[in-house]
């Protein structure tokens, strides 16, 4: 259905706009699919084991400006400061997962706490200022494209195939699911529960300093706002997804097609020239929408 | 594998679930585990399983002593189980969730060619006929229950435990499953088996130990020289047999409660019977057979397709759950009374005030803890609820207080008509009979009780008239005449008439 | 009688006392604070601070309200903010733009945030969907449509009678404070002595067996939501007071004080258990923080990192406490 509603939307927009169908156009949009995909990607994972964080977008900013200030004001090589970056991210989700699995404290508090942790140690190192001079190489990688195909999208991409095949076919991939799916037989068939949903923070926590990186390099510059406003975002697509909200549901295919559905209906804003803020407007009557279409169908499958 | 369970006890908040128990399960031999409702048997399997670890006591495998933290444990220990409860992932397949623990890796990846082929393996030792690549949420609940035994085998553990394994199966598959039970003992496994139903243990078991009240009544006796009235003795145990309750002497009321030809969305069809006033009505049937759901209708928990209600003559209808408690007076007790019954973490005096509040209310609309206990200290006195104070949180109580609580939060309420589920379950036998006294009281100020519960004992002492309920419909009424034996036969005749028709028709759409 | 209505009656006090007990640790932590900071920084107990003081803490303890009255329920809000600023542009457009008299505009305000709380009512009950996901979407809805609307514009020709009332002062005290303290005193009145409150905390508690008693759950929780969405209203309302102008970023930043003071205060996340008294000191202690951080000049950037800091120590705390409670009463018993 999803499949469905974007080859729609892709034939009204081109028959529409002139504009939509050029190389230049179909480059913005895949760039701008990548860091919602991947931040979409590090919610779904915390969700699958009924789960939330809504520290994605705080650790990732926390993760975009120390790669920056990495690169910039200490001079490592890209490469490190990319690779300490992830190690942070990963730090992070570690903690959050830690946090919530050995106090038994709802995830929500933990994370919003948590959230507001990486943030302040974010803000009070940069006081707001953004790093500006990023090596060239890794500025070059955030622009550059082959025809349409921004090299941004290499990274996003092998996530997802990654994480596809991590959760169809590893037995941690697999434990994940399960323990989403039903902890208590989970725990009752010996998988050690506690464990697998410390593993699906952490990785969240990964995804979103990739997310953050890849921000980075679509910038040109290490901002501390990156990140700031990725929450809806982050549930939006994984929920039109069709991610069930009990855990144990999720779909990295029908995830990605919704990041799409979501970056089509912006790129189609931009294009027709409406306000900017029907997307926010938007974004929340899709979730609704989603939801409710849920239910409906659960109702239909229950009187059935 | 050689099991020796010595002297383990196990308390929760309130109820103590075993006692001190003793016993050992050897190298081939089919053991049962045996014990009315409440005796700790599902305990005890948890703690084999390293679900719960137990405060007293120890657990020897072999000799050796085994200290289980988790599940985990005890599966890698070569133990594996089948509980009572679901223990699958629904949006799995059926292969996937019979290998889970071991699924089978080729180079790193999961083989879910071999997973099917080894999980068929087990399966068909059961029922050939289910597709190992179904979801298991698409199966039928006696198919999910074959998927669980398929589980446990499939582990090819040393001790295997079967907690009524055989609940919701055909007789067809259960001979299989005690085809394959007497395979894996000749091979020198140790089993522990699991259930209500005698003649099952009879023919499989070889030993029998039988709990009673979290204390051991009978220890690996032989079954051969058990005769089944000494298993059921151990199990009730004749001298702690709950206390009769005096002849009722029930005058034949008014109708209090009158339901003709109900239909409802959880699966009843033509329900049809009179509850009169000052009358305790049993609903007797196996779990699963609608005797709660039929409940949850009556009080406008689920909806009502077809029928009449009708209430001291008048028509009703009911709206939803407050409609059914504060416009025409019908009350529930649940047997959950964890999660349905109390609110636990408030006091006494706002669990029994609850059913009242608009009420109690004083005319500016302000409701004050010294109404709530005005309302709610004569009956706490009424019913001897053992507390220091009111304002006592309800889940520090014992169970048998908190089940006075909930008979006096409906009290308060001057329900007519009250359904109590399974007022019993959890509750030691002292204060078994505390509450059998009082629901026999509370119907002689004129409340009419139904009464449901799997405990014969209880039903026998205490209902007027029972009803039998099988597959959501009711399929005998029996005036009570108290004596035990033939009243349970008679009971017991009503529902095995229904499984054995009803297998009959499940083995005709097999095919 | 008397004898046993006498040992209820001292019980009783006991347990108010223990309930009462964190809301005491708290009030101490926050003494604390502030002997610290008026040690440290003596600007800090300068009357201006002290009104400054006292008309954050106003705004802080509403919007801290605005979530505990969910939380009661179970449930959670991220839609007050989102309410917040809708109501408040609602208000600046009638009284800049139609020239509506202020008391009017003010009441319809308020009644525009009452209607999308119960909008986010209606929603978790009928679909059944937890509240998260459905304010998570309604804040995006809501401010989304804010904004397309108000075109972002601010506000900021309101009658002068609107920033009068936020810069009046008896003595160092702004009366918004008391606008706060009497929305706590009636809060106080509904969950302790009104049926319908009662009904919120139970069905917030145990939602079934709530339902099976009779009460009406679904109602309760659509009450509470409704009830939020006014208490965000007025959050967002009492702030254009103090900012005197209608700005479309208002808001933004409520959702970790609005989780702070009830956590702070005692709320229970599960539902079913909140303190009113505890939220005000809640408040208090966010509010003594961030003014103390800025008089000490140590700057805005590090105040979020204390406040996660504050929050995590705080659940963390509360954890081990209730662990060690339960401990305590076994061993009692066994």
């Amino acid at each position: 259905m999803l499949a469905v509603a974007i080859a729609i939307g892709f034939v009204i927009l081109s028959l529409l706009s002139p504009a939509f169908l050029t190389e230049y156009n179909l480059y913005v949009m895949l760039r701008s699919f990548c860091v919602v995909l991947v931040v979409a990607f590090a919610q779904m994972l915390t969700l699958a084991v009924g789960q939330l964080n809504l520290a994605i977008g705080a650790l990732g900013g926390l993760v975009a400006i120390a790669v920056g200030g990495m690169m910039e004001k200490l001079g490592f090589p890209i490469s490190a400061a990319v690779g300490l970056g992830l190690l942070i991210g990963l730090g992070g989700g570690l903690a959050n997962g830690l946090l919530t699995v050995r106090t038994g404290i709802n995830g929500f508090i933990i994370t919003l706490a948590t959230a507001s942790v990486f943030t302040g140690i974010n803000l009070g190192v940069t006081e707001s200022i953004p790093f500006y001079n990023l090596p060239g190489p890794f500025v070059a990688f955030g622009v550059g494209r082959f025809f349409a195909v921004p090299y941004l999208l290499i990274p996003p991409v092998l996530a997802a195939l990654l994480l596809a095949l991590f959760l169809a076919r590893t037995a941690p991939g697999r434990y994940l699911l399960a323990v989403g799916g039903n902890a208590h037989a989970a725990e009752l068939s010996g998988i050690p529960r506690d464990r697998i949903i410390v593993l699906a923070h952490a990785l969240s926590g990964l995804l979103a300093a990739i997310g953050a990186i890849l921000a980075e390099a679509q910038l040109g510059s290490a901002q501390p706002t990156i990140g700031a406003d990725w929450l809806v975002m982050s549930f939006a697509a994984p929920i039109i997804g069709g991610a069930a909200l009990t855990g144990g549901h999720i779909s990295v295919a029908a995830t990605a097609l919704a990041v799409v559905l979501v970056v089509l209906i912006q790129n189609g804003m931009v294009l027709a020239k409406v306000d900017p803020y029907w997307v926010q407007f938007l974004l929340g009557a899709l979730i609704l929408a989603a939801v409710g279409l849920n239910r409906l169908r659960a109702v239909r499958v229950e009187a059935a | 594998m050689r099991v020796t369970i010595d002297s383990i006890g196990k308390s929760f908040p309130g109820v103590v679930a075993l006692g001190g128990v003793s016993f050992e399960v050897h190298p081939g031999e089919i053991h049962a585990l045996m014990g009315e409702n409440g005796a700790g048997k599902s305990t005890l399997i948890k703690i084999v399983t390293g679900v719960y670890r137990p405060d007293r006591g120890r657990l020897l495998i072999d000799g050796a002593a085994a200290n289980f933290a988790s599940p985990r444990d005890a599966i890698a220990a070569g133990i594996s189980a089948v509980h009572q409860e679901r223990n699958l992932i629904p949006r799995f397949s059926v292969g996937e969730n019979i290998m889970i623990e071991n699924l089978p890796i080729r180079r790193g990846l999961v083989d879910y060619g071999e997973a099917h082929a080894q999980a068929r393996r087990f399966l068909d030792m059961i029922d050939p006929s289910i597709d190992t690549r179904a979801e298991v949420r698409r199966l039928s609940v006696a198919q999910m229950q074959i998927v669980e035994i398929a589980k446990a085998l499939s582990l090819e553990a040393g001790l295997l435990l079967l907690d009524e394994p055989t609940a919701s199966i055909t007789d067809h598959e259960a001979q299989a499953l005690f085809a394959v039970l007497r395979r894996l003992r000749s091979e020198g496994k140790a089993i522990v088996f699991v259930s209500h139903k005698l003649e099952e243990v009879i023919a499989l078991c070889d030993r029998v130990t039988v709990l009673r009240d979290g204390k051991v009544a009978a220890a690996g006796e032989l079954i051969a020289a058990m005769s089944r009235s000494r298993i059921v003795s151990a199990m009730i145990g004749r001298e702690e047999r709950v206390a009769e309750i005096g002849p009722r002497t029930f005058a034949r009321g008014t109708p209090a409660l009158e339901v003709r030809g109900l239909a409802t969305s959880l699966g009843h069809k033509d329900v049809s019977f009179t509850l009169r006033q000052g009358e305790i009505l049993g609903l007797y049937g196996l779990v699963g057979s609608g005797r709660t759901e039929l409940a949850r209708a009556l009080i406008g928990d689920a909806r009502i397709l077809a029928g009449e209600i009708r209430l001291k003559g008048a028509p009703i209808s009911i709206a939803d759950v407050s409609d059914a408690v504060r416009r025409h007076r019908i009350g529930y007790i649940s047997e959950d009374r964890k999660n349905e019954g109390l609110i636990l973490a408030h006091p006494i005096r706002a669990n029994i005030a609850i059913t009242i509040w608009p009420r109690l209310a004083s005319r500016l609309g302000l409701l004050t803890r010294r109404l709530e206990e005005r309302a709610a200290t004569p009956l706490a006195r009424k019913l001897d609820i053992r507390t220091p104070s009111l304002e006592q949180q309800v889940g520090k109580l014992s169970g048998g207080n908190q089940q006075k609580v909930s008979i006096a939060k409906w009290l308060a309420a001057s329900v007519d008509v009250l359904i109590i589920d399974e007022p019993t379950v959890g509750i030691d036998i002292r204060t078994k009979t505390a509450i059998h006294e009082l629901i026999a009281e509370i119907t002689r100020a004129g409340v009419s009780v139904m009464l449901i519960s799997s405990d014969m004992p209880e039903m026998i002492t205490l209902a007027d008239r029972i009803l039998v309920m099988r597959d959501f419909a009711l399929v005998g009424e029996i005036e009570n005449e108290r004596r035990y034996e033939p009243m349970s036969r008679r009971i017991m005749g009503f529902i095995h008439a229904g499984l054995e028709a009803g297998e009959s028709q499940q083995e005709a759409s097999h095919g | 009688m008397s004898l046993a209505s006498d040992i209820e009656l001292r019980s009783g006090r006991r347990a108010w006392l223990s309930e009462q007990s964190g809301a005491i640790g708290l009030a101490g932590i926050v003494i604390i604070f502030w002997i610290v900071f008026a040690s440290w920084a003596p600007g800090f107990v300068s009357p201006f601070n002290l009104f400054a003081i006292s008309r954050t803490l106003a705004i802080d303890i509403v919007i801290g309200f605005s979530t505990m009255v969910v939380l009661a329920t179970g449930g959670m809000n991220l839609a007050i903010g989102a309410i917040g600023v809708c109501s408040v542009m609602l208000a600046g457009y009638l009284m800049q733009k139609l020239g509506v008299p202020y008391p009017l505009a003010l009441t319809v305000a308020l009644l525009l945030g009452a209607l999308l709380g119960w909008a986010n009512g209606v929603a978790i009950v009928r679909s059944g969907v937890n509240s998260f996901i459905i304010t998570l979407a309604s804040a995006s809805l809501y401010t989304g449509g804010m904004l397309i609307l108000s075109k972002a514009v601010i506000y900021n020709a309101l009658p002068p009678a609107i920033a009068a009332f936020g810069r009046m002062r008896f003595g160092f005290v702004s009366p918004l404070l008391i606008v706060a303290l009497a929305i706590g005193a009636a809060l106080v009145v509904l969950f302790r002595f009104t049926a319908l409150g009662r009904e919120i905390l139970a069905a917030g508690a145990n939602a079934r067996a709530a339902q099976l008693s009779g009460v009406p759950v679904s109602r309760a929780i659509i009450v509470a939501h409704t009830l939020s969405g006014l208490l965000a209203a007025a959050a967002g309302l009492m702030l254009l007071s103090r900012l005197g102008a209608a700005m479309p970023s208002i808001g933004e930043d409520w959702l970790l004080p609005s989780f702070l003071a009830p956590v702070l205060g005692g709320a229970l996340l599960s539902g079913g258990s909140i303190s009113v008294v505890g939220a005000m000191i809640g408040a208090l202690l966010v509010t003594t923080i961030r003014s103390g951080l800025l008089i000490m000049q140590v700057g805005n950037f590090w105040l979020l990192l204390f406040l996660g800091m504050m929050l995590l120590l705080a659940v963390l705390l509360d954890r081990y406490r209730t662990v060690y409670a339960e401990r305590r009463s076994l061993g009692r018993r066994a």
